[in-house]
């Protein structure tokens, strides 16, 4: 039953997970949807405020740089961390019913991915009014092509830290702590130009500042960089092959460990 | 007749104190206290299927295996040794309310438990004013579930399961909480889904609603078979049971 391939249900069950989560998350909220930008502009609010009005961040188009990295940067954060609890959470779906367990944390990343794809056209309008930010016909396919590319690098991700959290629940704390630390170490608040020569090299191996290099080079320049891109894409490739051998090791017991 | 449901040697233990080792072992001293809810092997050495139009009654005390041989034959969780082949699709009502939300309404949960269920959204939606008809909700299929109480979200879960054209339909405990006419009403159902070919497996304390269903089953005790046959003389054996 679980290595039944019926595609259709399972986008219909992707689909109806989803709405059935954004609607019970803004149901009884008055301003229900607006929740979702608020939090992320409040956040570039108080780096904006912290690091260029009172560190002084010397950087030309500082709020365009943060806020082009904040925003791929919660739907990642925010649907691992989701993501993380998500069997914890829905330990019904895992234990009385025979849906394939892929499916649950992938329902939290299209969660985010959703979120994210509503607040793009608000933020790029927001900093086309504020900061002059040109826009580019090139988007057409950059941007696009960056959801997917982001897709398949938070998926793979997410579901091993899923899979592992139901046998030590610890993972979760992990990795709420882990992206908090590589909020920092990653150039989301500072530029790399600003990292030391000496230690700019260990940064750059960090596949999160691949990622978020190729959304600022396309929302700020209309330009995708190939040496970032390929990085990115080898390491979804990587991440992609591992997490799949860690489900296939790990998937069979977690109905009996819930 | 086609076999549905085959299970052969079936064994499943439940690793306990899983990553608790040591401390388990300074708490009691690595002393295992033996009783029939503490035993090694969950369920052994089970064997049996079940034909297509046949209903299987699993009856046993608490903590007997009863549910985990449900879990199993939905492959929620896998057998330690042994084979288990289930042919068609499976249907389970082991929880009422199990992917359910109690924020939606009754009309909203048809919708989502469907999908769970393996049915795609056209399917589910074809059958709604079906589903609604059977569970007799009527004008409450738009309040938000949370505000039913238990017999009507078993009435809902139950109509949504025999709806979900399953070829076998895996139930555990979960019609005694409907009134009596909606409990007659499920049974006619049930027997009517076995005559068209369907399969049931209901693991049941209640024996007149057992025996109104089944054809076979059996009585496990301890996570073994204690008595195979026709359902009246397991139930027979089920009630002289000493445990």
């Amino acid at each position: 039953m679980l290595n039944r391939i019926n595609l259709k249900n399972s986008l219909d069950l992707v689909s109806v997970l989803v709405r059935k989560e954004l609607k019970v998350r803004y149901k009884s909220s008055v301003l229900g949807y607006f929740w979702a930008l608020a939090n992320p502009f409040a956040f570039a609010f108080v780096y904006w405020v912290a690091f260029k009005f009172v560190m002084r961040v010397q950087m030309e188009n500082y709020s365009v740089y943060l806020l082009t990295g904040l925003f791929p940067w919660l739907w990642l954060s925010v649907g691992v961390n989701r993501a993380t609890q998500s069997f914890i959470d829905n330990s019904m779906l895992v234990k009385k019913v025979a849906i394939p367990r892929a499916i649950i944390p992938l329902t939290n990343i299209v969660q985010e991915m959703v979120h994210f794809i509503f607040a793009l056209p608000v933020f790029i309008i927001f900093l086309a009014l504020t900061d002059g930010m040109s826009l580019y016909y090139t988007w057409i396919w950059q941007i696009p092509l960056m959801i997917v590319i982001q897709f398949l690098f938070v998926y793979p991700m997410s579901l091993v830290f899923a899979l592992t959290n139901v046998y030590v629940r610890d993972v979760y704390y992990i990795v709420g702590i882990g992206f908090s630390l590589l909020f920092f170490v990653t150039p989301m608040v500072y530029p790399i130009d600003m990292v030391p020569i000496a230690y700019r090299s260990y940064f750059e191996l960090n596949p999160i500042h691949g990622l978020m290099s190729c959304w600022r080079g396309i929302l700020m320049n209309g330009t995708l960089s190939l040496e970032h891109f390929s990085f990115t894409i080898t390491f979804c490739v990587v991440s992609g092959v591992c997490a799949w051998l860690v489900y296939q090791k790990l998937k069979y017991r977690i109905g009996e460990l819930l | 007749m086609k076999n549905k449901i085959e299970c052969q040697d079936v064994w499943k233990k439940y690793n306990k104190n899983n990553a608790l080792g040591i401390k388990e072992f300074i708490l009691h001293g690595g002393k295992k206290n033996k009783n029939r809810f503490d035993r090694e092997w969950a369920l052994s050495d089970i064997s049996f299927s079940v034909k297509e139009g046949q209903a299987f009654g699993i009856v046993g005390p608490n903590g007997t295996g009863k549910s985990t041989l449900l879990s199993l034959l939905l492959g929620t969780i896998t057998a330690d040794k042994g084979y288990i082949r289930t042919d068609g699709r499976v249907a389970s009502l082991l929880e009422l309310g199990a992917g359910f939300h109690g924020d939606l309404t009754g009309r909203q949960n048809i919708l989502l438990h469907g999908v769970i269920l393996g049915m795609t959204k056209e399917e589910i939606r074809s059958l709604t004013p079906d589903i609604i008809e059977f569970s007799e909700i009527q004008s409450a299929i738009d309040e938000p579930i949370r505000s039913y109480s238990s017999g009507m979200v078993a009435r809902l879960g139950f109509s949504i399961i025999i709806h979900a054209a399953s070829e076998i339909l895996l139930i555990d405990e979960v019609l005694a909480v409907g009134d009596a006419k909606f409990q007659k009403k499920c049974i006619l159902h049930l027997n009517k889904f076995k005559k068209d070919g369907g399969t049931i497996v209901v693991v049941s304390h209640d024996m007149p609603e057992l025996a109104s269903i089944c054809d076979i089953g059996f009585c496990l005790n301890m996570g073994k078979i204690a008595k195979f046959g026709p359902i009246d003389e397991v139930i027979e054996y089920y009630q002289t049971l000493d445990y």
